[in-house]
């Protein structure tokens, strides 16, 4: 027997992967009720409801049984598909499995939610808001933030250092400073450095691909709109140092000189 | 009021221990009452590098953990009036050491001293964080060269998160940039970071520039800081960085490239 594995006989490789994703955290089980909010929304930015993968986030709803398969239905007649479930008691897990969703075990209590929360390892600045929070409610999805505004950015003053996080978690992000070699910059719409790029930065983080990345010098370790991305090695190495903009077009990156 | 400021890097072997040396008595020289702390416990070297390690007794561990008293584990220097030493254990771990009792030490010598210097251990873990987390100023030490440079980035963004000050958002830690270790003619060549870029990347205020010297090494074996060699670059080089320390305008030397003349050549100059 040879433990030799011939590559080109391999009909798959597992790799790790952190995917951009969106939570629908439910506060009511009533699939009518989803429905009619979900319609709402769908008419004010249809561009967000484009087959878009979702988690459903149960936690927060206290029954033991969900009419989980109508509530999927009624996503996926608005363009959302869900591929999982997190949280709820055993037998929200069991319809989960048997409806072919994946399940997530609950967050744990001492994070913030998931759409706020930062990964790292603690020393996670949150910059200063832009404007002041929406007041949470039916109208979250005014017409101002429609993808590519910049309702509910952020702006932070001074050098992201290495390690560090800075994430706009609903709008843009701006960076008056530069974004060190092993920091990370990440927005749900576009982000701006006013200064050297020189870790990595994600716009259109929960997939709105018409987010861009604009940097007046470029030395990027990673570029990233609504999850297609560029490394430092993909990277035009005429287009280092200077001044660009990162655009996805037909699925594919951009990134051209601003003049 | 004694002042607290913390020697540190990230990455190991960049001149920490030397500079904290070498800083603190050049801050003793211009009459400062100064103690110096080893914070690498378990990995004790400052004891050897100010050439007081035959008579250590007691340290840093024996005082948090009140098996001594701190007068009986201060070791006041030879060479200098002004200048204590805190020697670090060599044989327990940083885990021997504790928020409170690192506090109430720097409290005590509060009292008594114009300055306090912390010599952080390498790395970014709990040692490295006690040692910077009371300090009111610390002074980065990084060497031109790339990993060095971003280790350093990091030590900074942990600076402005995980100290006292900034857990109380007082005023934020003032932060000097130390460049150590560094080889004007290597630069030119290419083979080292230039002075512009590391401050392009850390953007921070340069505190000195302690240039690539024979008369480094042969402080830290005699036990001699080499503040002392005031005849070296490096010891000159030191003596301007304590200056700037104490708010001095002095302007940066050793920092360019110079062919040696004939005369030089022939007369000496500057001893490396």
């Amino acid at each position: 027997m040879s433990l030799k594995v011939d590559r080109d006989s391999m009909a798959f490789t597992f790799k790790g992967g952190m995917l951009p994703m969106t939570v629908m955290e439910l506060t009511s089980a009533d699939p009518e009720r989803i429905r009619e909010q979900l319609a709402g929304k769908l008419s004010q930015s249809p561009a967000f409801f484009q087959h878009t993968p979702v988690v459903l986030n149960v936690e927060k709803l206290d029954e033991p049984h969900l009419a989980l398969e109508r509530i999927c239905a009624v996503c996926r007649a608005h363009k959302l598909l869900p591929v999982a479930v997190r949280g709820g008691p055993d037998p929200v897990k069991q319809s989960a499995w048997a409806l072919g969703l994946g399940w997530f075990p609950p967050q744990e209590a001492s994070r913030p939610r998931a759409l706020e929360s930062v990964v790292g390892d603690g020393d996670v600045e949150m910059a200063e808001p832009l404007e002041p929070a929406e007041p949470a409610g039916e109208e979250a999805v005014t017409p101002d933030a429609l993808p590519g505004t910049t309702a509910g950015g952020r702006i932070y003053r001074g050098t992201v250092r290495s390690g560090q996080q800075v994430t706009a978690p609903e709008g843009d992000l701006v960076v008056v400073g530069a974004v060190n070699a092993g920091a990370e910059v990440l927005a749900a719409g576009s982000v701006h450095v006013y200064g050297a790029l020189r870790g990595r930065a994600l716009a259109g983080i929960h997939g709105d691909a018409q987010a861009g990345i604009f940097c007046r010098e470029l030395h990027a370790e990673l570029l990233s709109v609504a999850g297609n991305y560029k490394r430092l090695e993909d990277i035009d190495p005429r287009l280092l140092g200077t001044t660009v903009q990162v655009r996805l077009s037909d699925d594919q990156l951009g990134i051209t000189p601003l003049a | 009021m004694a002042k607290i400021i913390v020697v540190t890097s990230g990455k190991g072997g960049v001149g920490k221990t030397t500079s904290a040396a070498a800083i603190a008595t050049g801050l003793a020289l211009r009459g400062k009452k100064t103690v110096v702390i080893d914070f690498d416990v378990g990995l004790r070297n400052l004891d050897l590098i100010m050439g007081c390690e035959r008579r250590v007794v007691y340290d840093l561990v024996n005082v948090i953990q009140g098996e001594a008293g701190l007068n009986q584990a201060l070791i006041r220097d030879k060479r200098v009036d002004n200048l204590h030493i805190l020697p670090a254990s060599q044989t327990r771990d940083k885990d021997a050491l504790t928020l409170e009792g690192v506090e109430k030490v720097l409290d005590t010598l509060n009292k008594d001293f114009d300055f306090i210097i912390c010599d952080s251990p390498a790395g970014i873990e709990r040692g490295a964080q006690l040692a910077m987390y009371f300090a009111d100023a610390a002074i980065v030490v990084t060497n031109p060269e790339v990993s060095s440079v971003r280790d350093s980035d990091r030590i900074l963004g942990l600076l402005a998160s995980k100290t006292r000050r900034a857990e109380r958002g007082e005023d934020p830690i003032q932060e000097h940039l130390l460049i150590t270790r560094y080889n004007p003619s290597r630069v030119d060549l290419g083979d080292m970071l230039n002075l512009e870029d590391i401050r392009e990347i850390l953007a921070i205020d340069l505190l000195g520039l302690i240039p690539e010297s024979e008369a480094v090494l042969r402080a830290s074996n005699q036990g001699v800081p080499v503040t002392h060699d005031d005849d070296s670059d490096a010891g000159q080089a030191y003596a301007d960085t304590v200056a700037r320390l104490l708010g001095e305008e002095v302007p940066l030397r050793f920092h360019e490239y110079q062919k040696k003349s004939l005369l030089s050549r022939m007369f000496g100059g500057v001893r490396r």
